[in-house]
């Protein structure tokens, strides 16, 4: 699905009618561009496209002066927030907590507003002042740089740790491993996946089922923390490989190295621009410092979204592929 | 002669029959309220353990109920997925509108109304906690439905035939 059919079948969908109008008027060459919507209340319009952020005009013109941009009310932040909860704010309580809520097709939508407080711990986000929608899209072959370095003969996978900072396409990558290491194919024979997808964005689950394509041979456990999903495959779904985003939490360390000690490879993803920044965090940074992953692939978004920094070998702290101002130095 | 035993007849059978569609009105009620009772139980478990959204649970949850109740929550559900803008109370009161086999009075229709409001929009345990009270609620007017029943199900039975007599009685 390219993505001006994302946008007019999944976004359009959860916007408001003024708001569609005014989108739906941008020239398709400049909406396929589009990486996120934002929307603040009584503030423009804002897109951002690649890297860069645009206000529209009521005419749908990218500008970068306020005064002819379109604007945002509370009212359409309001709607949008009812198109998105389907008037069931009870089944999205555990997303409001983390303060963004996955639509489908995978788009994390974020948000921001007063936040209430019990216990000392969030437990909700009230008055909602800003939202960001965040595109997914589906690039089928954007692993394929990679997949060389991170599979070792034809049925094992290293153990691979994604770096990259947040809008870089980890979870594209990811979502493209995924369905690669799952497919048979001439070099490889595919592996059992488990995918712990606490966001739903990975597999973007509709009712638990995935919505984007991840080859045949991967179970999803959709809307379970990291940590508990992990433990939950490794006994009941005996994957070879098991793959998640974002790990942060101790927990999530933990159950990592469970799976790495029951023998079973681990393909998750950390925000961070290099090793040395993920080494010094807590938890995921006693990962690094253990040697636990075999992989490093570090992303950037220099010169494009998705451009694959370097990838290293672990054990020998060696640079398979480097990739510098847009030449590929070595491997 | 003929023709005035006819007209005689008619008139009984349909003094009888308004006599029992209101006996049969009377009997009716407190069985969709039970009903309604009944699915908002399993609407219930359907928020607090499923956390399945609203519209797909008030289709769910009538699994096993038939008739008007079902209808209306179906309608709501409906209503609720065509409509995005829509608040569940604004689509109950559409639906209650639109089923036109509810035979439900003014008290339970104020509680449907009120339970509408507050669905869907806060956590679970609060959606538990304000279901347990629009039950209490319903559970309250059942019992003076029935007790309403009881008293005028016969009533209504014996003013249509004794209705329908009188009026024969009356022409000829």
């Amino acid at each position: 699905m390219s993505i001006n059919e994302i946008i007019h079948n999944q976004i359009f969908s959860i916007l408001p009618p003024n708001i569609v109008t005014v989108l739906g008027r941008i020239p398709v060459s400049r909406a396929a561009s589009i990486t996120e919507i934002r929307l603040r209340v009584d503030k423009p319009l804002l897109l951002v496209l690649g890297t860069e952020d645009f206000m529209i005009s009521l005419e749908g013109r990218l500008i970068q002066d306020a005064q002819y941009a379109c604007f945002c009310t509370q009212e359409d932040i309001g709607r949008t927030f009812q198109l998105i909860c389907r008037n069931s704010i009870y089944a999205l309580e555990q997303e409001l907590k983390m303060g963004f809520i996955t639509v489908k097709g995978g788009h994390r939508i974020g948000l921001a507003g007063q936040a209430i407080m019990k216990d000392g711990e969030l437990k909700a986000i009230k008055n909602i002042s800003s939202l960001n929608i965040r595109l997914a899209r589906e690039v089928k072959g954007c692993c394929d740089l990679v997949l060389p370095y991170i599979i070792n003969g034809e049925k094992k996978v290293w153990s691979t740790l994604i770096i990259s900072p947040p809008r870089c396409g980890k979870t594209t990558i990811l979502r493209d491993l995924i369905r690669t290491l799952s497919t048979r194919s001439s070099s490889f024979k595919g592996v059992q996946i488990g995918v712990v997808d606490e966001r739903s964005e990975i597999a973007a689950c509709l009712n638990g089922v995935p919505t984007v394509d991840l080859g045949v041979r991967v179970d999803v456990l959709d809307g379970c923390p990291k940590s508990e999903g992990m433990l939950i495959l490794i006994r009941s779904m005996s994957p070879q490989v098991i793959a998640t985003d974002e790990l942060g939490r101790q927990e999530d360390a933990y159950a990592v190295r469970e799976a790495l000690n029951a023998g079973i490879s681990v393909i998750a993803t950390v925000h961070g621009q290099d090793v040395d920044e993920v080494a010094n965090r807590p938890y995921v940074g006693e990962l690094v410092k253990g040697r636990f992953f075999e992989r490093y692939i570090i992303l950037s978004d220099s010169p494009t979204i998705g451009t694959i920094k370097e990838i290293i070998e672990v054990k020998t702290g060696d640079s398979l592929y480097l990739h510098r101002q847009g030449v590929k130095a070595c491997g | 002669m003929w023709l005035k035993m006819l007209g005689g007849i008619i008139i009984i059978a349909s003094g009888t029959s308004i006599g029992f569609l209101y006996a049969n009105r009377c009997c009716e009620r407190p069985r969709q309220i039970r009903q309604i009772i009944s699915c908002i139980g399993s609407l219930k478990s359907y928020i607090s353990y499923v956390s399945l959204p609203l519209a797909e649970a008030l289709i769910n949850c009538t699994n096993g109920t038939c008739g008007a109740v079902k209808e209306l929550f179906q309608k709501t559900a409906t209503i609720l997925k065509g409509n995005g803008w829509m608040t569940p109370q604004e689509a109950l009161q559409q639906a209650i509108s639109e089923t036109h086999d509810l035979v439900l009075e003014k008290p339970e229709i104020e509680v449907l109304v009120v339970f509408g409001a507050n669905l869907g929009s806060t956590s679970r345990d609060e959606q538990t906690n304000y279901l347990d009270m629009v039950q209490e609620q319903l559970a309250k007017i059942e019992c003076d439905a029935l007790k309403l029943r009881d008293q005028n199900s016969k009533m209504y039975r014996y003013l249509g035939v004794c209705g329908g007599l009188a009026v024969v009685i009356v022409l000829i």
